[in-house]
């Protein structure tokens, strides 16, 4: 697990994208504060089920706002920091995959500053072709289903990369345990 | 769109357009290679094994069509999506009208998608009273800049930062440091974002479809593509047939290749997987024909529906370079888009672009669906030139390639322009003096001097040159070897044909010079007249009977007769036996070298340590597959380390008929190879082809640089034991 680890991290490394390790959901939730320095914290709905420890702890500060509302985009819009789930951390390149079905859970990692996604260890993975897995598994199922590589960018320009673009300026995968 | 020959002066009138496509190819070709070694790293296979599967499930897919489409559909209509075929651009676009009018859209977001620009969706749609916004930041420079895309991938990639300033500074009305490149790329999440919440559509493309899943695979760096599916009430994929795959696992495959090769990441940012629409959402999904079912009927052309749009063929494109996107394609640029335009867009969209292929190859050694571009570039010159049989300037090309395929008409016709021309020779070039005043010389002779023509051609040269010493050991001792001279080498270098004669005999073979010979029909082939090539490839064929081997100078024609010949002959069995049976028989010096005429190290070595460098022939490189061999002989043969040269295996700019049809893009593409010449330091260049050294020779002596530009025979030979 930790050879995992160290390759994901290599490999998020490469695409800028942060990872930190924190023991479980609790801690988990006071580092997303921490980074979101008093800031809004837009908590994406499908964490309520998928981390509930986290999703309570979150709650309990008074700087959260949960987009789980008809007007999700424009609550989230540009919030200093946004929390997701993971399904799956892919080591050969440094991403998650993200089940995102409802706008409200895809509002967050699209239009928020910071994104931070947790993941379980053990949902981390050697290679894509255990995505193809995953996905074929759920073949059938309507779904939107995000693989994310670190923050958004473009090098449209003289192919001069900019990292930050109309998504995310920052991402960092949390795994826990 | 404005007519082809406006695009091209317009390229060629912007120097920014060469100037930023040069950077651009050299970043990207650093960071592809890269890429792609980790790939072989990590995959344990090599880059022609994974595109060679890749390629292999796109063919699959091919064959079971129908099934395809119809699994795609099921699971696509059970999550809950709408799939409709169109058959072309206007049925399509009747769709996606009826549905912004049921739905009383306004504004339209789109991802990018080049089946949009295919189908003309903007136009349509502003004429119908909706707003369609380009989301992705190249494609909204150019939609405020009223252009098109020059690029699959990086739409806006012929303009520069400057220009773009500009450009913002008049939409956006406040000022733009043309050096902040962030800033400026910035300013889209502002502009845009508020799009996004309250557009009626959203329109995306597809890079794949997933039958598995009925899942629509889109991919994107900047975040706008997946929010201009995810976010508005309705969902338009408009999405060509030939994107369907199989599995999930397919598209994986597709997704390792996809990024490396366009962009030189390993992954792009977002891999999105749509499956039917989000609740209260409606999604539609348009499988678009336009011309690609005409293109899987056709054996030859097929395997351009494998296509995964990256752009690679572009990236490393000499004419592209040189003129960009909007001259080098139509609304599919680079090679893929000469040769899926004819069926997109008609044969006379294809004419221009097409027009500008130097036949280098390089787009097929880095496309990641193996397709065979430069060939199938071939067959649609095959078909312009037909299209185009009765126009003024084909027929003035037919009878010029009618008096060349006659070796006694070309004999007489070069020989009297060398008399006439013997007055201007210095030092193998002519210099034109105040005939450069005449209309088109100029253009064609300011960057490049012309070849002085020699009085004698190589095969009445050979009768009148002693042959040197034999070697010892004599790989071809009792060998019958047929030197075929090569039509340019033997009418224009016939240094280059007395040379090899020469390395030929010391290595003890009886060296054979039939005088039928002529030429193997490469122009003509090149030009996309297979009649005249198919006679000239024959009659040639016929010189070689009863001979051990032939051998030529010239690698071009090896790869015609090799690579090119059993197409040609594909209807005519007696000729295609005659070509098969060639084909291991064959060799140019290199590959003869390299094989069966073999000698020892150091058998050559003279004690001379001036600094050579070799421009690798891009046929040689590409078809052939010879990447440093020219290197190699050097060093195993003289003792001689050559010196490095950037791009070695980039064309020169002479290939096919450009230097005369385009000869703006020939000079750019030379000037780059001269630079880079110039740049390594070396004395003397060596290559093994005839036509790039004439070339070369033009280019080096136009910019009064002093290298001496040498056939690697011409080399060797002067390390021959005197006779």
């Amino acid at each position: 697990m930790t050879v995992l680890l160290e390759d994901f991290r290599r490999a998020a490394a490469a695409a800028s994208c942060g990872v930190r390790s924190e023991a479980d959901e609790a801690a988990a939730a006071r580092w997303c504060l921490d980074v979101a320095r008093g800031a809004t914290v837009a908590v994406a709905p499908s964490v309520a089920h998928q981390a509930p420890a986290l999703f309570e702890a979150l709650l309990a500060t008074c700087h959260v706002t949960v987009s789980d509302s008809p007007d999700a985009a424009s609550v989230v819009a540009d919030a200093a920091v946004g929390v997701a789930v993971g399904q799956l951390a892919v080591a050969e390149t440094g991403s998650v995959l993200v089940l995102e079905h409802d706008v409200p859970d895809r509002v967050v990692s699209m239009l928020v500053r910071h994104l931070i996604v947790i993941v379980a260890v053990g949902d981390l993975v050697a290679s894509l072709d255990a995505v193809g897995e995953w996905l074929a598994d759920r073949a059938g199922q309507a779904s939107f289903v995000s693989l994310m590589t670190g923050p958004s960018r473009s090098a449209d320009i003289e192919r001069s990369l900019s990292i930050g673009v109309q998504g995310p300026e920052e991402v960092t995968v949390v795994v826990l345990g | 769109m404005k007519p082809w020959e406006v695009r091209y002066r317009d390229a060629l009138d912007d120097p920014n357009v060469s100037v930023g496509l040069l950077a651009f190819q050299r970043g990207w070709r650093t960071s592809r290679d890269a890429r792609i070694d980790e790939l072989e790293r990590s995959s344990g296979m090599r880059f022609d094994e994974l595109r060679e599967q890749f390629a292999t499930v796109k063919r699959d897919a091919l064959a079971d069509w129908d099934g395809l489409i119809d699994r795609f559909t099921r699971a696509a209509e059970s999550a809950g999506a709408t799939v409709v075929r169109v058959s072309d651009a206007a049925a399509a676009l009747d769709y996606i009208g009826e549905l912004t009018a049921r739905a009383g859209t306004r504004v339209v977001v789109k991802g990018k998608s080049m089946v949009s620009e295919e189908i003309g969706l903007n136009a349509y749609l502003e004429g119908r009273g909706v707003t369609p916004v380009e989301t992705d930041l190249g494609e909204w420079l150019l939609q405020i800049a009223g252009e098109h895309p020059s690029h699959l991938v990086m739409p806006a990639i012929h303009k520069r930062a400057e220009q773009i300033a500009t450009l913002l500074e008049q939409v956006l009305g406040r000022p733009f440091d043309p050096r902040d490149i962030d800033g400026m790329v910035k300013v889209v999440r502002g502009e845009l974002r508020d799009r996004f919440l309250t557009a009626g559509m959203g329109l995306s493309g597809a890079n794949a479809l997933i039958a598995e899943g009925g899942t629509v695979m889109l991919v994107c760096n900047e975040g706008n593509n997946r929010m201009s599916v995810a976010l508005p009430p309705v969902h338009v994929v408009a999405a060509g047939i030939e994107k369907l795959v199989p599995t999930f696992s397919d598209a994986i495959a597709q997704v390792r290749l996809l990024a490396r090769s366009a962009t030189g990441q390993t992954i792009t940012t977002y891999t999105n997987f749509v499956t039917g629409p989000r609740p209260g959402q409606e999604q539609h999904i348009l499988l678009l024909d336009n011309g690609r079912s005409t293109m899987a009927a056709d054996p030859d052309i097929s395997a351009a529906l494998g296509c995964m749009r990256c752009g690679a063929c572009a990236n490393v494109c000499p004419p592209y370079q040189v003129v960009g996107g909007h001259a080098f394609g139509h609304i599919y640029t680079g090679a893929i888009g000469l040769v899926n335009t004819p069926y997109h867009h008609g044969i006379e969209a294809a004419s221009g672009p097409q027009s500008l292929c130097v036949s280098c190859g390089a787009c097929a050694t880095v496309c990641p669906s193996d397709i065979p571009l430069p060939d199938q570039i071939l067959e649609v010159r095959r078909g312009v030139a037909t299209a185009e049989r009765d126009e003024p300037a084909s027929r003035i090309r037919r009878a010029g390639l009618r008096a060349f395929a006659h070796r006694r008409v070309f004999a007489v016709a070069v020989a009297a322009a060398a008399i006439a021309t013997a007055p201007l020779r210095r030092d193998g070039v002519l210099r034109l003096g105040p005939l450069r005043s005449l209309p088109g010389v100029a253009t064609r002779t300011d960057w490049r001097d012309a070849p002085a023509l020699p009085m004698r051609p190589g095969r009445r040269k050979l009768r009148a040159t002693s042959p040197p010493a034999r070697l010892d050991p004599q790989p071809l001792a009792g060998r019958n070897v047929m030197l075929f001279l090569q039509c340019l080498a033997d009418r224009v270098s016939p240094d280059v044909v007395v040379a090899t004669a020469s390395l030929l005999h010391a290595m003890g073979g009886r060296v054979l010079v039939p005088q039928a010979q002529h030429c193997c029909g490469l122009p003509a082939f090149d030009a996309g007249d297979w009649d005249i090539a198919g006679r000239m490839a024959g009659d040639l064929l016929d010189t070689f009977a009863g001979v051990d081997d032939v051998v030529t100078p010239a690698p071009s024609c090896l790869t015609m007769l090799q690579h090119h010949a059993p197409r040609l002959f594909r209807d005519d069995p007696v000729r295609l036996a005659q070509a098969r049976d060639l084909h291991a028989r064959v060799f140019d010096l290199v590959g003869y070298l390299t094989g069966p005429a073999g000698l020892p190290a150091g058998a050559l070595d003279d004690g001379d340590r001036t600094p050579v460098t070799v421009h690798r022939f891009c046929q040689s490189s590409n078809v052939l597959g010879r990447s440093d061999s020219t290197e190699r002989l050097l060093a195993s043969l003289c003792n001689v380390e050559a010196v490095p040269l950037a791009e070695a295996e980039v064309c020169c700019g002479f290939g096919g008929s450009v230097s005369l049809t385009a000869p703006e893009v020939s000079a750019g593409i030379l000037e780059r190879k001269v630079d880079n010449v110039v740049a390594s330091g070396a004395h003397v260049v060596i290559s093994d082809n005839p036509g790039c050294l004439v070339h070369l020779r033009g280019g080096i002596t136009a910019r009064g640089e002093r290298i001496e530009v040498l056939h690697l025979a011409e080399y060797l030979a002067r390390r021959l034991p005197a006779g």
